[in-house]
């Protein structure tokens, strides 16, 4: 699979209230790559990854997955392209906290009436390491474990690309290396692609390319 | 679905209660409200059968009352010249008139319905004897006053009599068993009814003669005949009104249970706001959180339905049985009702979901992770 981003940009308001949170963005991402996108605080790095995630239509530009341009997709067609093809990781996990390890990763798979759920879910929790954590609640796990679980639920549905929203952001830095060689595992032999907005230097530096963005601009 | 609708109810275990019990009060009123109009009903028709007449010859006033009053063994005060009595014997289809004096007065110091009659009673109700000099008391009351067959009884108001009691008769489950039957002429003088009655009870030869027996009684000067027939479906016609102005009040509370239940999923929806947001940014449809919230709905509308069921059919063991008429009504239960008020609860619940799972299946996820 394959998102490209041509010239897009995302404005938010409206008036003289109206903002350009990103400008003329050029890029590309496809399964095995591995990038880490770095920036400070405001500078249009998330709303970079949540175009790159179809979860918004360009205000500028264009965003094609495999040739197919989001802006023409109904809302249903970019959520199943979400639900099959691009993973989500968080900073705060964002589980479930009266559901179980294993819940928490079927949940979005049995709402989407995904076949044979529960036996990917389980493969899912066994790929980040958490086999025998399936029966346990969110508050029996260490935060690195929660992540492990969010990512899980991520990879659930076996998807071509995972973006990462500050992924290590809420973890100690033993734990948040733990999560981070998973994702470069996961890189290299699944030939997943993954994207990491983060603000850690050395996580930036794990990943093949990095591309930093400032004021709302990829820096060239 | 079931799991994560029972995970998301533990996360909220106060307002899911809260969201129950609204539901389930409405149901509850629906329930004991079905149940007890049924017994009503029943009740009425069991007691204008149990007459055993095709034809009430009434004093003049309002016949429903009259009959209410009969039928609950109270003086209606209005009362029949007893010299009519041959003049109805004398009409050819009349094959039973049964005269009767009823009123309240004091058995053994208790106030109690004294229902005096002759044994021309004995051919519209089935006590199996053949004549009586003495008392017959209805089970209730011999139980109430602890007397038996061959006591003797102590009858008071305007005279006072003693009276053996013949037979106590075996439970009907009505009105007659909370009487004592006694000679006309005893409820007369205790009564103080003098020679006058509160009723006659005909019986005509056939049924077919019963609109021209009827017709020619009715013209007789201080009586009004009245088939039992038209007395139940009028008093029918009056209980229907005040059944509806009760289900309208109970529709009242249902609807105040679709809006409450309403806020509650919309306040879920507002607080669950992170969680549809991640929802849909890991590919859940609108369409699949629509269906989580209406399904979530429906399942606490029908515990509350269960609930309310049970929580109505306990209230109607403890309400009054005296309520319909004046008459001893025993709630009847029936599966249909249980299923109108699981239809009920599944309408309320649809109905209360709809707006906040449209509001929950309309969040854009990047709206949500932008406030993350």
């Amino acid at each position: 699979m394959n998102i490209t981003l041509t010239g897009a940009g995302k404005a938010y308001g409206t008036g003289e209230a109206r903002f350009w949170a990103l400008r003329d963005a050029d890029l590309s991402v496809s399964d095995g790559d591995f990038f880490a996108i770095v920036g400070p605080s405001g500078s249009g790095k998330s709303t970079l990854l949540h175009l790159l995630g179809c979860l918004d239509r360009p205000s500028e530009g264009e965003i094609s997955v495999d040739g197919r341009l989001v802006a023409e997709m109904p809302d249903r067609e970019l959520s199943l392209l979400r639900r099959d093809h691009i993973g989500f990781v968080f900073q705060q996990y964002f589980l479930n906290a009266s559901m179980t390890a294993l819940q928490n990763v079927l949940l979005p798979l049995h709402l989407a009436g995904v076949a044979e759920g529960r036996s990917k879910a389980v493969a899912a929790l066994e790929t980040v390491g958490l086999a025998a954590k399936l029966k346990s609640y969110p508050t029996e796990m260490s935060g690195g474990e929660q992540q492990r679980v969010a990512i899980a639920r991520s990879l659930a549905n076996a998807p071509s690309v995972l973006l990462a929203d500050e992924p290590t952001g809420s973890l100690d830095s033993k734990t948040g290396k733990d999560v981070l060689s998973m994702l470069v595992r996961l890189n290299n032999e699944r030939n997943l692609g993954v994207v990491i907005v983060t603000h850690d230097a050395d996580v930036a530096a794990t990943a093949d390319r990095r591309i930093d963005v400032l004021d709302g601009r990829i820096a060239q | 679905m079931t799991w994560i609708i029972l995970a998301n109810a533990r996360k909220r275990k106060a307002r899911v209660a809260m969201t129950v019990a609204g539901i389930a009060i409405g149901v509850a009123t629906l329930f004991a409200l079905l149940a007890l109009s049924a017994g009503i009903e029943q009740a009425l028709d069991r007691e204008i059968s149990a007459m055993g007449a095709n034809i009430l010859l009434l004093p003049e006033g309002c016949p429903y009352e009259l009959t209410l009053a009969l039928m609950q063994g109270s003086d209606a005060f209005e009362h029949i010249p007893m010299d009519v009595l041959p003049s109805v014997l004398a009409v050819g289809d009349v094959q039973v008139a049964a005269p009767v004096a009823v009123g309240k007065a004091k058995a053994n110091g208790q106030l109690t319905s004294i229902y005096g009659t002759t044994d021309e009673i004995l051919g519209v109700r089935q006590w199996g004897i053949d004549s009586f000099q003495g008392a017959v008391v209805g089970s209730d009351v011999a139980e109430k006053l602890g007397v038996s067959a061959g006591d003797v009884l102590s009858l008071s108001l305007y005279a006072s009599e003693e009276i053996p009691i013949e037979v106590v008769l075996e439970p009907t489950f009505g009105r007659d068993d909370t009487f004592v039957f006694v000679p006309l002429e005893v409820a007369q003088r205790v009564l103080g009814l003098g020679d006058q009655l509160s009723a006659i009870l005909v019986r005509t030869n056939s049924v077919t003669a019963t609109t021209t027996t009827q017709s020619t009684l009715g013209r007789m000067s201080d009586i009004q005949a009245v088939p039992p027939s038209d007395v139940f479906e009028r008093l029918m016609d009056l209980f229907a009104t005040i059944k509806q102005t009760l289900i309208l009040i109970t529709g009242i509370a249902i609807v105040a249970g679709v809006l409450t239940t309403m806020n509650t999923m919309t306040m879920a929806v507002y607080e669950r706001k992170k969680e549809i947001g991640i929802l849909r940014a890991l590919g859940s449809t609108r369409g699949n959180v629509f269906r989580l919230f209406v399904a979530e709905s429906l399942v606490l509308s029908l515990v509350g339905g269960v609930v309310g069921i049970a929580l109505g059919f306990i209230a109607t063991q403890f309400l009054p049985q005296s309520s319909g008429f004046g008459l001893e009504a025993t709630p009847v239960f029936s599966f249909l009702y249980v299923v109108i008020c699981l239809l009920v609860a599944i309408v309320v619940g649809v109905a209360s979901s709809l707006y906040p799972a449209m509001s929950a299946a309309r969040t854009q996820p990047i709206k949500i992770l932008r406030e993350l």
